[in-house]
This record gives C-alpha cells, structure tokens and sequence, in this order.
C-alpha cells in the first residue's frame, strides 16, 4: 500500500567517497515520524558523546517529512548535525524547494558521515550518486557556488544545498544556504558542512510521492489551506512576511536596541514593513507548495548600495542588524543581510556577534583595526565585521567568528555581562525583561538561545490560554504553556510544518493529512505526545553532552540588568525567576532537578527500549 | 464562430508555488512531482520572477501537425489538443518541435502526454491561489479553423 515515505535513507561516506542506501526502518517511522524526529533519535545513536562536531565522527543530515513534497501546504525540511557552536543537538529548518527534491530523488534522508580527502561537492540524481571534486567551486561564495554547479551538472532545476566562504573556513556559526533566499540558519550547520570538505549538494529527482488515500488527502489539504485564507496572522504574513513584526515587538518592549541595553528603539518603524515596503519590495514569491508567500521579494535601487536582489528582511535580521546595531537604513539592513546569505553566515549570530563587538569597542575592550569604526550606528564597521569574520582575515574576524561565548571567555570576565547568548547560540530579537515565558523558552530549547521551540511572547503580554488570560510579569504557570507549546511544535516538525502556516493549519487538519498520507490513523492529539517523545530525545543528547540545569539559564544583562525605558522599564528575569520557572518546568516535564529525564518519564515515551539505528555506510 | 479555451498565465501573479503542479502531476501520474506535471515554472533571479508555461492550445499546432500516429485532436468541447494513447506509438516528434515542450513522452505512461485542460475545468487553475494561471478561450472565426494534420 502507498505510503508518502519514499522507502529508504541515502548514507554517503565522504571519507571513502562512497554511498549506498538503507530501507527507512519502520519502528522510525511508527515512534519518530520524520523530520526533528528522524533527526532527534538518528543524532543520539550515530553521534557518540563527547565527538567533536568538526571532526569527521560527526554527521550531516538533511531529512524532510511525510508531508513533504506533497500538496501538504507549507511544508519544509531540516538540516540536523551536532552544532560546533554550542555542543548540542542542531536543527535548522529550510523552506523553499530543496526538501521536496530530497523525495522525489527517492529518499527519506540524506545521511553524511566521514570528510572527504579533498574539497567536493555532492550530486544527486535519483538514484546517480556521484561525489565530484568541487574544484574551483570552492572559495566561491554561496549564490556563486549555486550557480557553477548548476552550470557544470548542466540541471538548471537541481536544487542546492550549499555553504559560503565562512562555511569554508568554519566560523562556528556559518549556515547552509538552500537556495534562494533560504537558510539552514542557525547553529553552525555550515560550518559542519566545511568541516567535511562539502561546498554542496545538488538533487534532483523524478520519482512521484504517492500518498495513501489520494481523495482523502486531497480533501484534507484543501481544508488546511482553507484555514489559511481565513487566518489573520496568515494574512498578515501574505500582506508583509514578519517584517511587520518589527514595529509591534517595538511597541510591546521586547526589540533589542544596542546589543540589547535597552528594549525599544525610536526609529524602528524604518526598518519595520512601512520602510521595506517603500525601499525593498516589488512582488511576492512563495515556498514549495505554500499558498502564504511570505516571502516579499524586492531590489535595493537607490543609495549607496544599490543594486541588488533582496527578499524581505525577516524580523530577525532586521532587529538584529538593524535595532540592535543602531542601523535604520532599510537598504543597508538588507545589504548586511545579503552578505551574511552570501558568505554564509547566520544573520541573527552575525547580529548578537557584532552588537557585542560594538559595545565591547566602545568600552574600549577590543581595538578597531586602522581605518575601521566600531561604534553603534556604523554600516561600515559592521560589513567589515562580517567579511572579516567570513574569510578569517585577521585575529579579530577569527575570534568574533567563534561567536560570543568564545569570543567573551578570551576577551575577559567583564564582557559576560554583555554576552547574549544561552549554550552559546546568539539570542534572538525578542528581548525578554518583561516577558519572562519567553526567557524560559529560551533557557530550555533545545539548541541554545531560539525563539522557535515555544514562542511565549503573547501570553507573556496577557494573551488568553485555555480561556483564561495569562498575567503579566508573572512566572507561575509559564513552564506549563511553553511545555505544552513545545511539545506540539516538537511534533509538527516531525511533518516538517512551517512556523508560519501553523498559525492556521489547525492540529485536526495536520493529523488528517498525516493519516490519509501515511495510512497511519491519528487524532489531533498525536503530535503533544510525538513531540514530547522527540523533546526528550534531544535532551537525552544534550545531558550526555553535560548540560544540566546550570545550562539552563540567561544572558547576565537579562538577570542582572533592569530595563532602563520602555513599556518594561525596571523588569529582568531575576535569578530568582530563573529558578522557580526552571524547577516548575523540569517537575512538569518529569526530570529531575538537574534536567535529566527520569526512568518513569523515559519509559512512560518508550524512549527506555527503544530499538537503536545501527547502519552505517 | 469557435471557441478555443486555454489557460492564460499572468507571470506577474506568479509565486512559484507549484500548487499547480502538485494538482497536475497528481491528476495525471496519481503521484506528486512537479517535474512530471504538464505545465512548467520558471524561477528567475533568484526568486524575484516566476514564468508558468502551460500549453497553448495553439491553433497551428505543430506537435499535432508532425505526429506520424495522427493521435492529437481537438476536443469538441474545449477545442484542446488531446493525445488519444490508444494511437500514440511514443516517438516523442511532438516534444521535438513543440516549441515551448510542453508536450512529450512520459517515462512512466511511455506514452506522449500534454494539457489537455482537464476537459474543461483545469485543475492547476483550481490550485493556483493568485491566480496567475486563468481559463480564456479566443475566438477563431470558422473560415481560418483548420483541422490538425489536415
């Protein structure tokens, strides 16, 4: 019977520059689903303790999900390999039409072990698995790369996954680029990638995704994206991606202006969807398969740094680059954000890296090379920041490019003050003084400081949850509803689902578009206990790691610092906080109060006997 | 006076979804696969334009004109060119001189496949959530209708 699983894993030994395939096991599929969850349980058992996630031992993997490639609205894939950047289990998301291609080759995931002797470069056609030497390729940066292997492969509909210089080089948080205007972003699955001598992988596949019952799925999928055209926060999206975000999280005091001293900015609304709308975008472009198009496609064509194709810059990128640099210019926003895409390097790291830099030369603790200035404000000092880090040009650049963790240990104590990060990933642009839900959201997912395993800010701002509303300031109840929000999203990127399309697509249309794909009957209630099976994976990964609740915690400037202004003004998230949220969640999650998950809890998820993926190529 | 029905692209409206293509391939094969639909995408410039290519349903067909087997006629309801693979011998001359190959040989079928507009409620217009992708027809005067390969 049809299933929308293709049927087996490709393994690529890059050492021994062979391959060969695996059928996807089925107990897998049945407990882990796809997606985080192939990635979750594979990086446990392929990827012992304690591997240097630069050297050889450690694995590539790019694995998308039941739905993916199908008529599923929305439906994305993920990068999952050990981060270099903080040491613990990494996935990254990507959209566009790469995880599709990975199917209609014919497999369920690609599974990179080993290094290859030489620079190389990956290609896939169905069932043609070739290891090419990459040549000149490499030293390219990312589009160019994209473009010369379509080029010399002669598929122009190939699709690529590929890395930039600062891949190359292993800035630790350097990104995969899956064209165009995608990212495996955050983490350091770039650097991964250069680690093994990788500039890419192309694929391109002829194989049709069947799906179990084809009147039933059909049904289904048309009542997903019904939902999403009756969605406002859908709407929103078609109407302006998240740059719209940029004025509301300046409102509600959560925007990060110079490296997070303060949580509002006067000038945000420049960089917010009313100046990309004036100075960036001309039309819409969507994902594979995704009837939101968020994305805004556009040019600079005017000023200093015109001309240039940009998409939209995402909310992340614009506060990060922009409010949190002290930078307004829409156009420089978007030219900085294209050199990070183009070297390859993850846009929110780049930010939270140069903010410190700038605070840190302003108080006079690293010196600006000649001719360089350092300051809040300064387009220059910040594109010099990101080539130099790219291409590793001098002991600045290689130390930044480490990221802050690194980078504040070696410049000295006093600097942890103003080191924005949790397990060593940058945070992102919701700064949480005021919303402490959200700090705790960051303090427990799973690969450091992300906003996308439970975003917490709007029943932080009084958002009603199961009916009553949530109070302001307060940390009773937080670990519940974040617990809750984790293990559904753990689920739905088992699929893999967009962040955005989960908006609408409500949990009764994911579970009867996975039941009619795979067969596999499940109700709306399915994916809280997958996720939370896959929630506890990764942190079995991490706790092997070493990371225990002493991990689990804050940026000092969010502790120790109250907010000086803005709707916030005299809140942080007190140690105290800290750790009346941190014991609540690990009661609810049933760990113990280092954050180990207990026998009971393991049993309880089946993750106590479960079998263990023993192939390799 | 006819009326040949087509399916008219509006480029600018294009988001390169491929919803259109899901909705074909599945249709046609009872799979999904974009590049096994019968209507393409063309992403350019790094996403910033998207050009869908459907059949033209033109009125000097050649794929019609050059099949050997006879086997692409009109419908009479829609006026569209369809392949009967009953007489398709599979030798791909329509994909040769189709100009834009919207027409060819599935490698599956082994049979040649193309638009063939659904009988008249096209799927990938149903699919498309923009609508860049519309049904039109033309009038063609019946003086200047020809019959293909005629």
């Amino acid at each position: 019977m049809a299933d929308s699983y293709m049927g087996k894993f490709l393994l690529v030994d890059l050492t021994n520059e062979t391959s060969r395939t695996v059928p996807t096991p089925q107990w897998l599929k049945d407990q882990f689903v796809g997606g985080k969850g192939f990635g979750a349980k594979l990086l446990y058992d392929l990827v012992p303790k304690g591997v240097d996630a630069l050297s050889p031992e450690n694995v590539l993997m790019f694995f998308p999900g039941p739905l993916t490639a199908t008529a599923a609205p929305s439906m994305r894939a993920c990068a999952v390999t050990k981060s270099p950047l903080t040491g613990t289990y990494l996935d990254s998301f990507f959209g566009g039409r790469l995880g599709p291609e990975i199917k209609y080759a014919g497999y369920d995931g690609i599974i990179i072990f080993g290094k290859a002797p030489k620079p190389v470069y990956l290609w896939i056609n169905d069932d043609q698995v070739e290891i090419r030497p990459a040549g000149t390729i490499w030293g390219t940066n990312a589009l160019e790369a994209n473009a010369l292997i379509k080029e010399e492969i002669n598929e122009p509909d190939a699709m690529l996954a590929a890395i930039g210089q600062a891949g190359e080089n292993q800035a630790l948080f350097a990104l995969i680029c899956c064209e165009y205007n995608r990212q495996a972003g955050r983490g350091g699955a770039g650097a991964v990638m250069g680690s093994k001598n990788l500039k890419a992988v192309a694929i391109k596949g002829s194989r049709l995704v069947k799906v179990h019952d084809p009147e039933a799925f059909d049904k289904a999928c048309k009542g997903a994206c019904e939902e999403i055209a009756l969605s406002a926060e859908c709407a929103t999206y078609t109407d302006g991606g998240t740059s719209s975000a940029v004025p509301w999280s300046n409102e509600i005091g959560t925007l990060p202006y110079k490296n997070y001293y303060t949580q509002s900015d006067p000038q945000a609304d420049k960089i917010g969807d009313e100046g990309q709308k004036k100075h960036l975008f001309l039309g819409k472009a969507a994902c594979f398969g995704c009837p939101i198009r968020c994305s805004q496609m556009g040019a600079v064509r005017t000023g200093k740094y015109s001309h240039f194709i940009t998409d939209i810059v995402e909310y992340e990128s614009a506060a990060l680059l922009g409010s949190n640099l002290d930078i307004h210019d829409p156009r420089a926003v978007a030219h900085l954000t294209k050199l990070c895409d183009e070297y390859g390097l993850d846009s929110m790291s780049a930010g939270g890296v140069i903010g410190f830099a700038f605070e840190a030369a302003e108080r006079g603790v690293i010196q600006a090379p000649d001719g360089v200035v350092l300051a809040f404000g300064n387009v220059q000092g910040a594109e010099y920041l990101i080539k130099s880090m790219a291409f590793q040009e001098d002991d600045l650049g290689r130390l930044l490019s480490q990221g802050v963790k690194r980078a504040s240990a070696v410049l000295g104590k006093q600097t942890m003050d103003y080191a924005m990060h949790v397990k060593g990933l940058e945070c992102p642009a919701w700064g949480p003084r005021g919303t402490p839900g959200m700090g705790l959201a960051y303090m427990t997912a799973d690969r450091g400081g992300c906003h996308q395993r439970g975003f917490m800010i709007g029943y932080d701002m009084g958002d009603e949850y199961n009916g009553e509303p949530v109070e302001m300031y307060q940390t009773k109840g937080r670990a519940g509803i974040l617990i809750e929000l984790q293990n559904f999203l753990a689920g739905t990127d088992a699929l893999v689902k967009c962040d955005f399309s989960q908006c609408g697509v409500s949990p009764e249309s994911f579970a009867a578009m996975l039941s009619a794909a795979t067969g596999r009957q499940v109700d709306e209630d399915y994916f809280d206990l997958l996720g939370e099976r896959i929630w506890n994976q990764t942190r079995m990964f991490n706790v092997r790691e070493g990371f225990l609740a002493k991990d689990d915690t804050l940026p000092r400037r969010f502790v120790k610092q109250v907010l000086p202004d803005g709707p916030h003004k005299g809140h942080r998230v007190s140690e105290a906080d800290m750790d009346y949220m941190r014991r609540d969640y690990y009661n609810i999650r049933g760990w113990d109060e280092e954050g180990r998950p207990e026998n009971v809890t393991l049993q309880r998820l089946g993750l106590d006997k479960a079998p263990v993926f023993k192939e390799r190529p | 006076m006819a009326k040949t029905f087509f399916i008219k692209t509006n480029f600018d409206l294009c988001t390169g979804c491929s919803l259109c293509q899901l909705a074909c391939s599945q249709r046609l094969l009872g799979g999904y696969n974009p590049h096994r639909a019968l209507l393409r995408i063309t992403h350019k410039a790094e996403n910033l334009y998207h050009f869908p290519t459907v059949c033209n349903q033109c009125e000097n067909a050649y794929c019609a004109n050059v099949c050997p087997a006879k086997a692409i006629s009109r419908d009479p309801e829609t006026r569209a060119l369809v392949v009967d693979r009953d007489k398709c011998i599979g030798c791909n001359m329509c994909r040769k001189y189709c100009p834009i190959e919207m027409v060819g040989v599935d490698p599956d079928l082994k049979k040649s496949v193309k638009c063939d507009l659904c009988g008249g409620d096209p799927a990938c217009v149903a699919a498309c959530p923009t609508g860049a992708l519309e049904l039109a027809y033309r009038v063609v005067p019946d003086e200047e209708e020809e019959e293909p390969n005629g």
